[in-house]
């Protein structure tokens, strides 16, 4: 168990950054008065000489101390030195000034300590989560509770982007405009971001009770039947073997999730509207990740191309020359799609 | 205190006294021989190095926790110069990816131990581990120069090698940031990561 940590969540509360700052404006920082104590010889280039400074001392020191420790303790040493050490003290203040306002920007827009007790999870939890999402659970009459964590989610994200780029590497998928990586990326995070916002905002119009953390981690936990089809499937290349594994576990985690769901809405509706949104865009998904980023078995072609080709034959079709001229869309799927494109030309 | 200077000694009236450091701090306009050796002043120690990559060799060996207390991102960069060196050995010509993959992942995992960290993590500490531990993976490409990696030995000796870089690296994190218990959970992300390097070095 672990408890959140009390400094650093100090941006928190809306009182911490305006007296730090207030205190630092008030201990000399933008002082004035150039202090004569802090004499040497180096006339240099001031402004490295800090940066490097700081760049030291960085870790040691908290900026509330560092401009009252510098003004305190020094050393007259005479009167050496004196232009360097003015424009040491300018560089300094600029330095000094530049700083705060960029950690006063950095801890006001990109705090990611918000989402820090969203973390806070043990193995043992993240393993339960990931079986119990795969078992519908029958009790609509109470809200059923969602743990509201984004690790399992995110890991299970990220786990779907690897599956789909070995599956797009194992089949030699080009992409056109773009790459294997962002492709990925772009359509696994698109999904998980996008359809729950969609169902959260669907829930919104039908009344749910349900926030969109939960709706994250809900649609996250439910990517864990996806990923274990694609893993098996994009290996293994048996079509009926993708239509069970489709049904069973792609419906085991749509049914869990429809439960969920349904527990927390009220009228038929509402949770006929929400649920079929979802069961119909999470089975689909499958379906077009199956379908997009893998070869299928040659066995369709035969089927497409009509008597001429003899059955199961094997050999890798070269992309027609009318490809180009057909404009299909950027990415080159598959093997079907190619044989679809040399139907829709020869007709 | 945040300068090891002199203390006041109250000869404030002794003009040809001059300001003087008193540790091996670098200092420019001192002479020749005061310099410290390149290698000091450049941050490159090589008994660290070698300490550090011993402990990633040894996925077994309990790693120090105060050994990533310095960054160090010297072993890291020769480390991934000879992954992409040895990629290059088998043909491909992939260091953007290599540059790419790594600061994005480096970058993930910055964020994702400053949010499950009690103390937080700077993002060299992470560089650093992440690129040390990345030597298991040179010896998998290196591998890949001579025999294919497609076939079943491939496979599995792919997943020894992601298996031991995210085991040291995970085993590193977790006795520097003292998130006892939680070594799991630091290991699949690391998992992840190396995966994909591996796909790099397989395909």
């Amino acid at each position: 168990m672990a408890t959140t940590a009390a400094p650093a969540g100090g941006a928190r509360n809306g009182a911490g950054p305006e007296w730090g700052g207030f205190e630092e404006n008030i201990q000399g920082g933008g002082s004035a008065v150039i202090d004569m104590e802090n004499m040497d010889d180096t006339s240099g280039s001031s402004f490295e000489d800090m940066g490097e400074l700081h760049q030291r001392l960085r870790e040691e020191e908290v900026d509330a101390d560092a401009a009252a420790a510098e003004e305190e303790d020094g050393e007259f040493l005479g009167m050496k030195g004196f232009k360097g050490q003015l424009s040491r003290q300018v560089a300094d203040q600029m330095w000094q000034a530049g700083k705060r306002q960029a950690s006063r920007a950095f801890s006001l827009y990109a705090n990611i300590d918000i989402l820090r007790p969203y973390f806070d999870v043990e193995p043992a939890q993240v393993r339960s989560r990931l079986l119990e999402s795969m078992i519908p659970i029958k009790m609509v009459n109470f809200p059923q509770k969602i743990a509201g964590e984004l690790y399992g989610p995110l890991m299970l994200v990220f786990t779907l982007v690897a599956i789909l780029l070995h599956g797009m590497k194992t089949s030699d998928t080009i992409i056109r405009e773009g790459t294997l990586m962002g492709t990925a990326i772009g359509t696994c995070f698109g999904y998980w971001l996008g359809v729950s916002s969609f169902i959260y905002f669907l829930a919104y119009l039908c009344n749910a009770q349900i926030t969109m953390l939960q709706m994250l981690a809900l649609l996250g936990y439910g990517l864990f039947g996806h990923c274990i089809v694609l893993f098996i499937t994009y290996n293994i290349h048996l079509h009926a073997l993708f239509y069970l594994f489709w049904l069973l576990l792609g419906g085991l985690s749509t049914l869990r999730m429809v439960a969920v769901l349904v527990s927390r809405t009220v009228g038929p509706t509402q949770r006929l509207l929400l649920c079929g949104t979802l069961a119909a865009l999470h089975m689909l998904f499958l379906l077009y990740l199956h379908f997009a980023y893998h070869k299928v078995v040659e066995g369709i072609l035969d089927t497409l191309e009509g008597p001429n080709i003899p059955p199961m034959q094997r050999v890798p079709r070269d992309i027609p020359a009318a490809l180009p001229a057909a404009r299909l869309p950027a990415t080159v799927l598959n093997a079907t799609a190619k044989a679809v494109a040399v139907t829709l030309q020869s007709h | 205190m945040m300068q090891p200077q002199q203390p006041y000694t109250g000869q404030i009236f002794h003009p040809t006294q001059t300001y003087t450091p008193t540790t091996s701090q670098p200092f420019y306009g001192n002479n020749f021989e005061d310099e410290p050796p390149l290698l000091e002043e450049l941050g490159i120690n090589f008994d660290h190095i070698w300490q550090k990559t011993l402990t990633v060799l040894h996925p077994l060996k309990v790693a120090d926790g105060s050994i990533m207390n310095e960054t160090d991102l010297a072993g890291p960069m020769v480390f991934c110069l000879a992954f992409g060196a040895t990629l290059l050995l088998a043909g491909k010509i992939q260091f953007g990816y290599v540059y790419g993959i790594s600061a994005i992942g480096c970058l993930g995992m910055f964020c994702l131990l400053n949010l499950m960290s009690m103390t937080g993590v700077s993002f060299g500490c992470v560089a650093s581990v992440l690129g040390y531990c990345l030597l298991p993976m040179i010896l998998l490409s290196s591998f890949a120069v001579i025999f294919s990696l497609q076939g079943m030995v491939g496979i599995i000796l792919t997943a020894g090698i992601i298996g031991w870089c995210s085991f040291s690296a995970s085993k590193i994190f977790i006795s520097a940031l003292a998130m006892e218990g939680q070594q799991l959970l630091v290991a699949y992300p690391c998992a992840l990561l190396y995966g994909v390097f591996a796909l790099i070095s397989v395909f």
